[in-house]
């Protein structure tokens, strides 16, 4: 067995979702197995937001069945597997401490290495599973409900630079806030790229960042707080004059201020550092209006856009799994099996 | 050889020797008492003591955890932890709760003999967790019963309401002197060959001994206010 043939597995709790995935490596390429998920968002859906007590239990609960289920699915034994890697943050403490204590038994338990490795990277590292090996250089952006970042990667395990982030909210984030104010179930995101899809964008909301002063200090940072005041007191206002809201063109004039935020600064930024290739992931990347406008505008700049597809943009095993096995195809030495989990994780860390 | 876990106050760890289904000498013992590093500490501790008892994993034959109650991050960390190297080494895990084992020290101890014992430990927010037990031993070896509790109280509620004639144990029992009146003697943190103990004369026994934990309270959830208004 070489670091050219591995079978690695991955375990993700940073969130509300259990993931345990398996990754073969075969000949120096990673293939998914098996990506196993369970998800407590209903428990938190009538809280209107993650409560981390209630996704911890819910991840004890979940651990043992899920991996169960993975090892089943893929017809692997445990002993089958030559490495563990775990998500070791950003995320919320008391889910990424079932996960890290889980995979740190599994690493004493079956005498493997464990990897603790950066939740945010593995969004974009899934993206290998799908299409295939990365370029030399590339562009990532990672939009869920708690991140929104732009990096520029020239070696996924070992060499990431954080171009920008968000200074506020997160864009699943900013359209659950903006959800809750229209008035839509939690989480809002798919509602109101719902009603987006069936309205018009008639209302010019702010682009946060944009104007020519931010360009020296966040010409590649987000801010979606303001977008969301203006959409707020825009709603206000008709309501005090009791005028109807037009829903649907709502949330298209905000869906669009979001994408066309996103594209244009992570366009830019391609521009800049000379990249021409593109990898979107993270929940957000579901948006069908980022996802259009996204396409339409790297076409235009002749930039090659990869998306996973919406399964592996959501949090799960399979992206700690992808991002474990390129750790172990460099040949990274282990972390220790006292690593701590690191809520604030910071994104040029890709393994602790 | 037998492991045993207690993540409900200190993180604890002990190998024990097996000795034809029953507990033997304590090959390896750790214990740290660092709270909220539970997560961080397990694991290497597990190692540490599997390589001073010159055991190899699997030379483990069961794996036996406290189940509480305690404070969750903790606590979860021991309970994850036994059930999935449990699973990793393919024997079985048994979950006692921690408080039985207090019980079961304050027994082996003589610092009670036929009278009842109040457990008590801390379970922060100027809260205990109590239980109160009498023994319980049979052919298969000592246990103690659980006669009320356990609980999670204020210390004084736990005296009127659990107290009254029991001999008093725990580190929650030294920490609030002024209501809990500790006996002289008794044992102040969960020891897990102690556990492991209780885990094997009620497996004799042919119980059933599930590892889900005993958080007795609810998760703090602050649902949603109703949206203010961003324009006056
Ligand atoms: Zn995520």
């Amino acid at each position: 067995m070489t670091d050219r043939d591995a079978l690695v597995l991955g375990i993700e709790t940073s969130c509300d979702e259990t993931g345990v995935a398996l990754v073969r490596v075969a000949d120096g390429r990673p293939e998914l197995l098996v990506d196993a998920v369970a998800s407590s968002v209903d428990e938190h859906a009538r809280f209107g937001g993650i409560i981390p007590e209630v996704a911890s239990r819910a991840h004890l609960e979940a651990m043992l069945p899920t991996l169960d289920r993975a090892l089943d699915t893929a017809g692997v034994a445990l002993d089958d597997v030559t490495a563990i890697a775990v998500t070791a943050g950003p995320g919320l403490v008391g889910p990424l401490t079932v996960g890290a204590a889980a995979a740190k038994a599994l690493a004493v338990g079956l005498g493997r290495p464990l990897h603790g490795v950066n939740h945010v990277i593995g969004h974009v590292a899934v993206d290998e599973l799908v299409h295939g090996p990365f370029p030399e250089r590339f562009l990532a952006l990672v939009v869920s409900g708690g991140h929104s970042s732009l990096l520029l990667v020239n070696d996924i395990a070992t060499d990431v630079t954080e171009l920008g982030q968000t200074l506020d909210d997160a864009a699943g984030e900013a359209f659950d806030k903006v959800g809750r104010l229209l008035g839509l179930p939690y989480p809002g995101g798919p509602h109101i790229d719902r009603l987006a899809r069936e309205g018009r964008s008639t209302i010019r909301f702010p682009r946060g960042l944009t104007a020519a002063k931010d360009q020296a200090a966040h010409a590649y940072d987000f801010s979606f707080s303001g977008l969301k005041t203006a959409v707020a007191r825009w709603v206000e206002a008709r309501q005090d004059a009791g005028e109807e809201i037009p829903v649907p063109d709502v949330a298209a004039s905000f869906a669009e201020a979001v994408a066309d935020v996103l594209t244009a600064k992570t366009i830019a930024a391609c521009r800049r550092h000379g990249v021409d290739t593109l990898v979107i992931g993270g929940g957000f990347s579901a948006n069908s209006q980022l996802r259009e406008m996204a396409a339409a505008r790297c076409a235009e700049a002749g930039i090659t856009l990869r998306i996973p597809p919406i399964r592996f943009c959501t949090d799960n095993g399979a992206m700690i799994a992808a991002l474990g096995s390129a750790v172990v195809r460099r040949g990274l030495p282990p972390s220790p099996l006292d690593l701590a989990v690191d809520s604030s994780m910071p994104l040029t860390r890709v393994t602790v | 050889m037998l492991l045993a876990i207690d993540t409900s106050g200190d993180v604890a760890v002990s190998l024990l020797a097996l000795d034809d289904g029953r507990p033997g000498p304590v090959l390896a013992a750790r214990r740290a008492t660092e709270p909220r590093r539970h997560a961080e500490l397990l694991a290497p501790m597990i190692t540490e003591a599997l390589a001073e008892a010159g055991g190899r994993r699997h030379d483990v034959r069961a794996v036996v955890v406290g189940t509480g109650p305690a404070p969750y991050t903790g606590l979860r960390a021991g309970l994850v932890t036994a059930r999935v190297l449990a699973r990793a080494l393919g024997v079985p895990v048994h979950g006692v709760p921690s408080l039985d084992a207090l019980a079961a020290q304050a027994y082996a101890a003589g610092v009670a003999t036929e009278d009842d014992v109040l457990v008590v430990t801390d379970a922060r927010r100027r809260e205990v967790y109590a239980a109160r037990y009498r023994p319980a031993g049979q052919n298969e070896g000592p246990d103690v019963a659980a006669v009320a509790g356990p609980v999670v109280e204020r210390p004084a509620v736990v005296a009127a309401t659990l107290g009254a004639g029991a001999v008093a144990v725990g580190p929650g029992a030294l920490a609030h002197p002024d209501e809990l009146h500790a006996a002289p003697g008794a044992p102040v943190a969960v020891d897990p060959a102690a556990l492991a103990a209780l885990a094997l004369t009620r497996v004799a026994r042919g119980a059933d001994l599930p590892t889900e934990p005993l958080y007795l309270r609810r998760p703090d959830v602050t649902p949603a206010a109703a949206r203010k208004r961003v324009t006056a």
